[in-house]
């Protein structure tokens, strides 16, 4: 397990579309792989570059934002 | 109870409570009214409370 | 279902009405409470007694599919959480023996000397809405139902597609546990029958089967599934989009026939045989036949109309007239739902709304007089305090327990910075979590709450409220959505989940140290309403507002009321439109609340619920003149307008002035012509629509070609009349009409869109040339007259939609906020949508519609103010360097410029700001922060993202 690439994504989603989106394919049961780690904002406007660049520094392979 | 005793004004019985009922009731406190939701069994809900998801949003009916 | 909480609504369960009494106002209604045999107060729904109970019990709630026990609850989210004893079934109630569950109970909840009891409530107006019935077993024996366990009905296929379901969402035959390859759906059971007397159509089957006939092919893409029908009614909004896909995408095969019989084929299962429109015979093998059963009049619906004096109709169910289509025949009582006749969640949830408006109008006068003004305790200032943090995983039954390691994650939490106190629950949703909830607020002083359950979009609301309960500003609570993200979304790999489960509330416990109570803010409303469009709906819901006592300005943009109505002359049920027309005009001019501004149109609105204002332009030309108009809530009316098709079924259309369309055709019959109803007709459905020009079917051709139909028949008994359609849609209780038309020599045929009728046109004749499925062979024919059933198109809807920020759907329609839950309600607060402009439908939806968003439009007037939710963004002024960058930016206009001692400052204008935290993101000193959404919490989440990893905990 230890060998495996196993990166850690951390997620901007916006909470009315891609929150919401993540909440209907669970609604859904669609399966996706599990390395994503989400932080809900109420719009992908409230994302400031300093996050994402915290989110690096955090040691997140891949930062997203989605909205 | 008081309520039980006191005539009430302002009420409204609505009878049946399923998504019909339900809605009638919450929608009738919005407008500042009482409301006796009235339902046969054992709980609310009705026939909607049965189905699994709903056209086209694909939401948990509850 | 938030109404279990409201303190507002009583809900009296178990409960039977046995009279009423009295008048509109002053009804006195006599209930019988029929015992649980449970304490509520005392029941804190744990399930031991279910487990304990010995006897077995077929499990209605899963459509007999499941047993379950005497002593039970039908669903862990029921309202009231109270477990029930059916007495039927309990070996004490019948027997005297038993009584395993009294010692059994914890709470000792459980008492069998409960009697029924009886109560009178004073109400000032009833509603009727007891929904359904099943229709008879009769209807479903030929299908050998009740014979072959694979013979379902489809609310029983409901359940098995239910993850609570028997087979937790695997669609199985009840047979012998298998998956079905192939399932058939049969439609119109129960329904256009006249075996068993009900001869309407219930208007939702349809659509139902293509909706469970898709989820089980995302089930099992493999299985093959028919749909055995007559006619697809899919004639809802959008609903033939789905019918289109259900076909194209998920390979759904529609087979147009009747079907004879399903009998028991041995080892292949079962033997389906149907018979095609030529005359063909044809049989067919099948895993499994799901019956889609109609709705049938309520099984208590003779009870109900001896209760209250109701009539009901020749269906069982509620009486009612086109033109007052919730009105039954006793004032103060109204009917919603599918007691009024057959139909779907979204007119439901329509009528019950409309119902609640009559109701309102009916008793405004007591208005507030009963209600509870619900209390909260005040709030506790924690502003000094340290966080102390409680956090609750949930279980969500198996939803979340049977993936993720719940314990484990609540035990991961221990010892993390500010926890004072953490646990798992079933249900964190349930009533008595709630309860438990507060208690441990109370108990270890809790002044932050974690709660890693579903997601916040649905039930923050429900522990916010808790929060408020307890003392708490609702602000101090983070949810961390473990559910619809997390076990849902991994079910096959339960470590990586209950991993992932860890993380995310360990990031939701870092940002919850760092919640601030944030405060309630209310903003007042302007006690009117504006009214687009003058037509049939408008006029009704400023109507039906004036009755609730507040007035509104109606804006039509022609010289005269009554937009499409106009047009119109009688309805199929042999209304005169003309004469509602006349009447609801005068009622409109004469009632002192509405303002009619006809000639007139809006030029812009701006602000938000509860303060919008308006221009609107009156008169043309030098004439003209503007005015300004301030108002709380806006009810977009603006109707449609019958579509001039270039294409019809194909084909470029051909000029003639033998080829009109129905409406045309409906106002010629209305007139004294000599030859109005000429010697043969031809009636061509969906033309232009489904496919030509515009995608979509507008609901009511078919019942409008079927009308004329009657009214040619009815002045000219002789007249030949041919129908050439697709689906006849006469849904409801209009099918009556399509019965009679048929009896009366009316001759329906239906066709294809790979093999349309032709239309030609020299200048004296026109003639129509189609295949006829039953002769098999090609016919044309030279009618006197050829009638276009041409459809409905929107007017104007884009110029408003950009004017009001409110969205539209491909076909220009307005989109409303949700199909389902709020039907006439739009995304942006404080506006409205009815009538034809939400889509194309009948005189008495439109009608039901109106008084809906009047109800909807209603409640920020009664209310008097508009809460915000505290969550908008707050600009330190110390900060603020006036750059107004943020003003520019922000998409709402939420943001004004000030003078603050002569320096410029930004401000947010609370009620119009969306949260969005644009402004936060690019303010270049930091001065706007996000209420739940600052730069500390969201910096603290992403940190707590990375701790695990620097601890080097991980691996």
């Amino acid at each position: 397990m230890s060998q495996e690439y196993n990166p850690k994504i951390l997620g901007f989603l916006c909470n009315w579309c891609c929150y919401a989106a993540a909440d209907a394919a669970g609604v859904s049961r669609f399966q996706y792989p599990p390395n994503l780690r989400t932080v809900r904002v109420m719009c992908t406007g409230r994302i400031d570059p300093l996050f994402v660049l915290k989110g690096f520094a955090a040691g997140a392979a891949g930062v997203f934002g989605g909205g | 109870m008081a309520k039980k005793s006191a005539k009430r004004e302002g009420a409204v019985m609505v009878l049946g409570g399923g998504v019909a009922g339900v809605q009638a009731a919450l929608d009738l406190t919005e407008l500042g009214f009482y409301v006796y939701l009235v339902e046969k069994s054992a709980a609310i809900g009705g026939a909607m409370a049965q189905l699994d998801k709903t056209f086209p949003t694909n939401d948990c009916s509850l | 279902m938030e109404a279990g909480r409201s303190p507002n609504i009583e809900i009296l369960s178990n409960a039977d009405l046995l009279g009423l009494e009295g008048k509109p106002g002053d009804f006195t209604a006599k209930l019988r409470l029929r015992p649980r045999y449970i304490d509520a107060d005392k029941c804190t729904a744990c399930g031991l007694c279910t487990k304990y109970c010995p006897k077995h019990l077929t499990d209605s709630y899963n459509e007999g599919l499941d047993i379950t026990r005497p002593i039970h609850i039908d669903y862990p989210q029921a309202v009231p959480a109270t477990y029930f004893i059916d007495p039927s079934a309990c070996m004490h109630i019948q027997h005297g023996t038993c009584k395993i569950c009294v010692p059994v109970c914890r709470s000792r909840a459980i008492d069998f000397s409960q009697k029924p009891t009886e109560r009178e409530i004073s109400v000032g107006a009833v509603i009727v809405a007891p929904g359904f019935g099943r229709v008879p077993d009769e209807a479903l024996e030929k299908y050998s139902y009740g014979k072959h366990p694979d013979v379902v009905t489809s609310l029983e296929f409901e359940r098995l597609l239910n993850p609570s379901g028997p087979f937790q969402g695997e669609v199985r035959c009840l047979s012998d546990k298998r998956h079905p390859r192939k399932i058939a759906f049969i439609q119109c059971v129960g329904s256009r029958d006249l075996g068993c007397d009900n001869g309407y159509c219930s208007s939702v089957c349809c659509m139902y089967a293509i909706k469970e006939a898709m989820v089980a092919k995302e089930h099992d893409p493999d299985c093959e599934i028919t749909i055995y029908y007559m006619d697809l009614r899919t004639q809802g909004k959008d609903f033939d989009a789905a019918r289109t896909r259900a076909e194209e995408q998920f390979g759904i095969r529609f087979v147009r026939s009747r079907v004879a019989e399903v009998v028991d084929w041995g080892e292949n299962g079962l033997k389906l045989t149907y018979s095609t429109l030529d005359g063909g015979h044809h049989f067919e093998q099948f895993d499994m036949v799901v019956l889609s059963v109609g709705l049938d009049a309520p099984a208590d619906a003779k009870k109900i109309a001896d209760m209250t004096g109701i009539e009901l109709n020749s269906f069982d169910f509620a009486s009612t007239s086109t033109f007052a289509p919730l009105e039954t025949t006793v004032k103060g009582i109204t009917v919603a739902g599918a007691f009024q006749g057959p139909k779907d969640i979204p007119e439901s949830v329509t009528q019950s709304s409309a119902a609640a408006a009559l109701a309102s109008g009916l008793i405004k006068a007591q208005r507030n007089k009963g209600i509870v003004v619900k209390d909260y305790p005040e709030e506790v200032d924690i502003a000094d305090e340290e966080p102390r943090i409680g956090v609750f995983v949930c279980h969500c039954g198996i939803n979340i327990g049977g993936v993720v390691d719940v314990p484990g994650v609540d035990q991961s939490v221990e010892g993390m910075e500010g926890v004072v106190y953490h646990t798992d629950s079933l249900y964190s949703c349930s009533q008595d979590a709630q309860e438990v909830l507060k208690e441990k607020i109370r108990e270890y002083k809790l002044n932050r709450v974690v709660i890693a359950a579903c997601s916040p979009r649905t039930h923050e609301p429900l522990f916010q409220e808790t929060l408020r309960d307890a003392g708490l500003n609702r602000c101090l609570i983070e949810m961390v959505n473990i559910r619809d993200q997390c076990s849902w979304v991994h079910a096959n790999e339960p470590d990586a989940a209950t991993e992932k489960s860890k993380d995310l509330v360990r990031m939701g416990v870092a940002k919850a140290r760092l919640l601030k109570p944030l405060p309630e803010q209310t903003v007042p409303v302007t006690k009117s309403a504006l009214v687009i469009g003058g037509g049939i709906a408008g006029m009704t819901a400023a109507l039906s507002l004036a009755e609730q006592g507040f007035s509104s300005v109606i804006v039509e943009r022609n010289a005269k009321l009554g937009g499409h109505l106009l047009d119109t002359r009688y309805t199929i049920t042999g209304g005169n439109t003309a004469d509602l027309l006349k009447d609801v005009t005068a009622r409109v001019k004469k009632n002192k609340l509405v303002t009619v501004l006809t000639g007139s149109e809006l030029v812009n609105t701006s602000g938000f619920v509860g303060n919008f204002t308006s221009v609107v332009k009156s008169g043309s030309g030098k004439k003209a003149r503007e005015q300004t108009i301030d108002h709380g809530v806006v009810i977009v009316a603006t109707g449609a307008r019958p579509h001039a098709p270039e294409k019809v079924l194909g084909r470029k259309l051909p000029a003639s002035k033998k080829i009109i369309t129905q409406l045309e055709l409906e106002q010629r019959l209305a007139g004294r012509a000599k030859n109005r109803a000429p010697g043969s007709v031809v009636m061509i459905q969906c033309a232009g629509s489904r496919g030509d020009d515009l995608n979509y079917c507008s609901k009511s051709c078919c019942i409008d070609a079927v009308k004329n139909a009657l009214k040619i028949k009815e002045i000219n008994p002789d007249s030949q009349v041919v129908i050439l359609y697709r689906d006849l849609r006469t849904y409801g209780f209009a099918e009556e009409y399509y019965r009679k038309a048929r009896e009366l020599g009316v001759i329906f045929v239906p066709y294809s869109l790979a093999d349309p009728p032709r239309l030609g046109a020299t200048s004296r004749k026109v003639e129509v040339t189609y295949d006829d499925p039953i002769l098999g062979e090609e016919v044309t024919i030279a009618p006197d007259l050829v009638v276009l059933s041409v459809g409905m198109v929107p007017e104007g809807t884009e110029e408003l939609s950009q004017m009001l920020k409110i969205p539209v759907n491909a076909d220009k329609f307005f989109l409303e906020a949700h199909v389902k839950l709020r039907p006439v309600e739009m995304p942006v607060s404080g506006v409205y949508l009815c009538g034809l402009a939400h889509s194309p439908k009948p005189l008495d939806e439109i009608i039901v519609q109106a008084q809906a968003a009047a109800a909807k439009a209603a409640m920020p007037l009664v209310k008097g103010e508009v809460a915000v939710e505290p969550i908008v963004s707050h600009v330190n002024e110390d900060a603020c360097i006036g750059c107004s960058l943020c003003a520019s930016l922000c998409p709402y206009q939420a943001i004004e410029m000030i003078k603050v001692d002569k320096k410029r400052k930004a401000r947010t204008i609370v009620a119009s700001c969306k949260a969005c935290g644009i402004c936060a993101s690019h303010c270049p000193t930091f001065a706007i922060s996000m209420g739940g959404f600052t730069n500390d919490q969201i910096q603290a989440q992403i940190d707590a993202f990375g701790a695990v990893d620097d601890a080097g905990a991980k691996e």
